[in-house]
């Protein structure tokens, strides 16, 4: 049967959230900016990225991801994250590994109510006729660069976004422990670019994921999109394989 | 109704122990069985990179040895890939003339074009251009088998004129099918006058409209051949058992043992945004009834061949009145089920359920205007 991720949650979850309550309700975030930057990555440490609930691909990979909402419900924010590019049984997800949002309610909400794992720091989302970036430093040092080169208009349908399963410490029968929560955000993409992925600069200490490697970029796209995240659905146990350890809400 | 059986060769970790070199000879042993049956044909994909899930990445050469060891069976590419990374043309057409001359004339010869970036990636193939490539292939590769010379100056390749020898013992040339898993494909097939390779199944009605689509599109091809090949085929898993409760059970095993090993490769449509792969592909649709619950699962999914005797001559039967011409059978995953209980399958299933079937359809039919006086006649 195919590789499971060996690694021990508890190693997951150094900026790991605590989510008081799972009962998010959707909030829509009307015309993000939403740059996606694909690569595969070094396969010998696949199974050490994801706990054993889920699989890596094959060939594994990792996403980039860069969100920049000017309006809506929770401001104006920039996102930055990574994930690992995995399955929960047959279905497609992402693990974060840590995400940077601007100061301000975004970054709380995202955090407390999604479970993303965030850090408040200063990500830039740029957007040029030739390239779009994603870039974050760490005081003067860049821990990413990730950038899509030679813009090319696609079909605003041709796109897949893939949900994530994010590491968070959830309170159920009285016991906090960590849990995967599924986030599954819709996407309705008003327009998109496809171009050449390339990342200039990846600390992967920062990343929180030491043995994440980029070794061979696929593909990275642009989107404008109003993106509504969703309900929590769906939680599992990050030791047992998803496919035993999935639990509806 | 004629009967296939298809192989991806799938090999489960550990990799150790001479693991492939069973596995391989534990699928010839059951090619023999099925030609000792009358099964119509064996066929074997074209994959590479996929682990576990298929190690047949020279089918060319499996083929030949299948057709070295039985009599009638015909032995089907299921797929070649035509894109130049993987295949070149030229050698893609000598290949295949040499295993249809070994084989005595018993080569079909599908037509594809891969759908994971596990492979195209791997291949540093550029997913926007297989559909071209594809087209290419499909119309010069039955002019390098027909013409003594041949030379072109395309898109995907070019050659000065030579002899692409040798020729196919097939006169004129092998039947041509092309692998059908995006909704739509099939009107592809029609348009060239190929065979529809069903790789991915949905319901019944699902199939009837792509049959219907097919039938009526194919009546004014333009064959990419030298003559139409009107077949449906598709494809179906196989475990045949005396006792329906036990068929069902071990069955739902190998369904589900496939569909989720199939899930952890990447389409290229999840990371590779493109108007060349609209659906997720031929990995996708085969797996979704099964892959919900490995091992777990105990009732049939509609149409799913798995079962006693009586249960499946029933869902063939469906199948056949939707226009389906041949099913082709997957029948292990992961050595999901012991090579006996494979055997016995094979051996109940053509003792049992062939006999209620007849195989009345030639395996080619004719020119387009042929086919459209039949239809003015009413006839088919």
């Amino acid at each position: 049967m195919p590789i499971n991720g060996n690694a021990d949650p508890g190693q997951l979850t150094r900026y790991a959230p605590t989510m008081p309550n799972l009962d998010t309700e959707a909030l829509t975030l009307p015309n993000v900016k939403v740059l996606q930057v694909i690569y595969e990555i070094d396969d010998s440490v696949m199974a050490e990225l994801l706990p054993p609930a889920l699989h890596p691909t094959i060939p594994p990979t990792m996403h980039v991801i860069g969100l920049r909402a000017d309006e809506g419900p929770l401001g104006a924010f920039t996102l930055a994250s990574v994930r690992v590019g995995c399955r929960a049984a047959v279905r497609p997800r992402g693990l974060p590994t840590r995400a940077v949002c601007t100061e301000g309610a975004a970054a709380t909400a995202l955090e407390e109510r999604w479970g993303f794992p965030i850090t408040v720091g200063e990500p830039v989302l740029r957007e040029r006729y030739d390239r779009q970036s994603i870039e974050v430093n760490d005081g003067n040092v860049a821990v990413l660069s990730a950038q899509l080169v030679d813009p090319v208009p696609i079909g605003n349908g041709d796109l897949l976004y893939t949900a994530g399963m994010h590491v968070a410490n959830v309170e159920r029968d009285g016991e906090t422990k960590p849990w995967l929560v599924q986030v599954d955000p819709d996407f309705e993409v008003s327009r998109a670019d496809r171009g050449a992925a390339q990342i200039d600069a990846f600390d992967s200490n920062f990343w929180d994921a030491p043995d994440l490697r980029p070794v061979y970029p696929i593909i990275a796209s642009y989107t404008t999109a109003n993106i509504t995240l969703p309900k929590i659905r769906y939680i599992c146990d990050p030791l047992q394989p998803a496919i035993s350890g999935t639990v509806a809400l | 109704m004629k009967f296939g059986i298809f192989y991806e060769i799938s090999v489960p970790r550990p990799w150790e122990n001479d693991i492939e070199h069973e596995v391989y000879h534990r699928c010839l042993e059951q090619v023999r069985v099925a030609d000792e049956m009358g099964f119509h044909s064996v066929w074997a994909v074209e994959h590479h990179f996929l682990e576990e899930y298929s190690h047949c990445s020279a089918p060319e050469l499996f083929l030949t040895a299948c057709a070295m060891q039985t009599k009638q069976i015909r032995v089907g590419h299921g797929i070649v890939v035509c894109v130049p990374q993987f295949n070149h043309p030229i050698r893609a057409a000598e290949r295949a003339a040499v295993l249809d001359i070994l084989s005595d004339g018993r080569l079909e010869f599908g037509t594809g074009r891969s759908a994971t970036w596990t492979e195209l990636g791997g291949m540093d193939a550029n997913p926007d251009e297989t559909k071209e490539t594809w087209d290419e292939y499909t119309r010069t590769i039955p002019q390098m088998w027909t013409n003594e010379r041949y030379g072109y100056e395309g898109r995907a390749f070019r050659m000065p004129t030579r002899a692409v020898l040798p020729k196919p013992y097939q006169k004129p040339h092998p039947p041509m099918w092309v692998a059908v898993s995006s909704p739509g494909t099939e009107i592809d097939a029609a348009e060239r006058g190929m065979g529809s390779l069903g790789l991915t199944f949905g319901g019944f009605a699902e199939q009837e409209e792509k049959v219907d689509r097919y039938r009526s599109r194919i009546r004014d091809c333009e064959p990419a051949g030298l003559f139409v090949n009107e077949r449906v085929a598709t494809v179906n898993f196989l475990y045949c058992h005396p006792d329906n409760e036990t068929g069902i059970k071990t069955g739902s095993r190998l369904t589900g043992s496939f569909g989720y090993l199939a899930a952890q490769l990447l389409p290229v449509r999840e990371v590779h945004p493109t108007r060349s792969y609209p659906n997720p592909g031929l990995l996708a649709a085969t797996r979704q009834q099964a892959a919900q619950n490995p091992g777990e699962g105990m009732s049939a999914p509609e149409g799913v061949c798995i079962g006693n005797p009586d249960r499946l001559v029933e869902e063939i039967k469906k199948w056949e009145s939707c226009g389906v011409d041949q099913i082709n059978f997957l029948l292990n995953a992961l050595e999901t089920i012991p090579q006996q209980e494979v055997l016995d399958s094979l051996r109940l299933f053509g003792e049992e359920v062939m006999p209620h079937f007849v195989d009345d359809k030639p395996a080619t039919t004719s020119e387009p205007r042929e086919l459209a006086a039949s239809a003015a006649a009413g006839g088919d």
